[in-house]
């Protein structure tokens, strides 16, 4: 949803499929891979995919890959250890992306309440226009 | 701080990650709302435990997640449902639900306690997993500091539909007047933790340095002056989300 929201063609399919295949951000490949490595325990692979970023995009890279990989390993782990409701304008106009990214098989999905069959529908004919919508929901709340 | 002193890390470690991690183990150390520092160490080291705990892989791959009422692979002496939150929102968060966090309320676990713990896990996991992707050893703990938890509860807190009530921005009082950054909104994650406001202090600590500043946040082409671009950083985060089944 973020790349989508910064107005670059990103293929999501990269997300949900990752390492393997190819996303159009420059370093995507071996960015996924490294965050694939670094949520297990295999030490040589997580080397391995370390090297490769850094060979591809540099040492600073290496550095904030990880801290980013760091950082969103607690996230999911906030949201629903909190049971946090998805906000709802964000969950009317990201139905599409949900779907696209099999979000909502996720356990988190059962806390994210639904929306009634008027704001599915809207959020349907808005579609077009998610991605700046989105754009300017978060802009209001972020932090 | 000591256990942070990344200078002779290759790659260079940026500043703000030592300061950010060192801040934050520095405030697990201290006396919190609802647990003693002992307690909140023992607390991050049975979130090490469970990375390893059987009674832990053997429900991440069953059904239902509350049907094994084995012993955890435990090395403190919290009470045993203390180390059982701790072992599930370390390795099966997404399918935490709210009757079991109300039950813990009979173990004497209130949901100040919950949040708490909540918070001591989720800064651990970050900045171990930091440690772990750039193949350095883990921290050693810090040592606890002595004092007894004041069990304050914000007066802002409220059911907004979550497990747990949180505060809204328009709610906060003066000692969490610093909570949003002075934002009259925010995301739920963000407030998700605010019944324990220290909570929500170590997540944006951590999220300034190891993702972005909260101020750069909004603008989805802002880098922060990172190595990655924006998209890069957003791919990055998309892949750890979606590997964790993270709805949000």
């Amino acid at each position: 949803m973020s790349s989508e929201l910064s107005g670059d063609a990103t293929n999501l399919d990269s997300v949900i499929g990752g390492s393997g295949v190819a996303s159009g951000i420059a370093g995507g490949d071996v960015l996924t891979a490294y965050a694939e490595a670094a949520l297990g325990d295999d030490e040589a692979e997580i080397a391995m995919s370390r090297s490769a970023v850094q060979s591809e995009l540099g040492d600073a890279a290496v550095v904030d890959a990880a801290a980013v990989i760091a950082n969103f390993q607690r996230m999911v782990r906030i949201a629903d250890g909190c049971g946090i409701p998805l906000d709802e304008p964000v969950m009317m106009m990201s139905q599409g992306i949900r779907e696209d990214l099999g979000l909502n098989g996720f356990g988190g999905a059962a806390n994210a309440g639904e929306l009634g069959f008027a704001k599915r529908v809207l959020g349907r004919v808005l579609a077009p226009f998610a991605p700046r919508m989105l754009k300017r929901m978060a802009a209001r709340r972020a932090p | 701080m000591a256990a942070f002193d990344y200078s002779d890390v290759v790659p260079e470690v940026r500043e703000d990650l030592s300061e950010a991690h060192g801040k934050v183990w520095s405030m697990l150390a201290e006396p919190g709302n609802w647990w003693r520092a002992e307690d909140r160490i023992a607390i991050a080291q049975e979130s090490r435990n469970a990375r390893s705990c059987e009674l832990c892989r053997r429900r991440k791959s069953a059904l239902s997640p509350y049907g094994d009422e084995g012993l955890h692979d435990a090395s403190t002496n919290l009470p045993a449902a203390a180390i059982d939150a701790v072992h599930r929102i370390t390795t099966d968060p997404a399918r935490i639900k709210k009757a079991w966090i109300d039950d813990l309320g009979e173990s004497g676990i209130s949901h100040g306690h919950y949040v708490e713990l909540l918070g001591i896990v989720v800064a651990l996991i970050s900045i171990d997993g930091f440690h772990r992707a750039m193949g350095l050893p883990l921290a050693p703990l810090p040592q606890p500091v002595a004092g007894e938890p004041d069990h304050y509860l914000p007066s802002g807190a409220r059911d907004h539909g979550a497990f747990v009530a949180t505060i809204l921005p328009q709610d906060l009082t003066a000692g969490e007047a610093d909570l949003y950054g002075g934002s009259s909104q925010t995301g739920n994650v963000i407030t998700a933790m605010s019944l324990v406001p220290d909570s929500v202090r170590m997540l944006t600590v951590l999220g300034g340095a190891q993702y972005l500043p909260a101020s750069k946040v909004a603008d989805p082409t802002d880098n922060g002056g990172r190595a990655l671009n924006r998209a890069q950083i957003e791919l990055t985060a998309a892949r750890v989300s979606l590997l964790s089944d993270c709805f949000y």
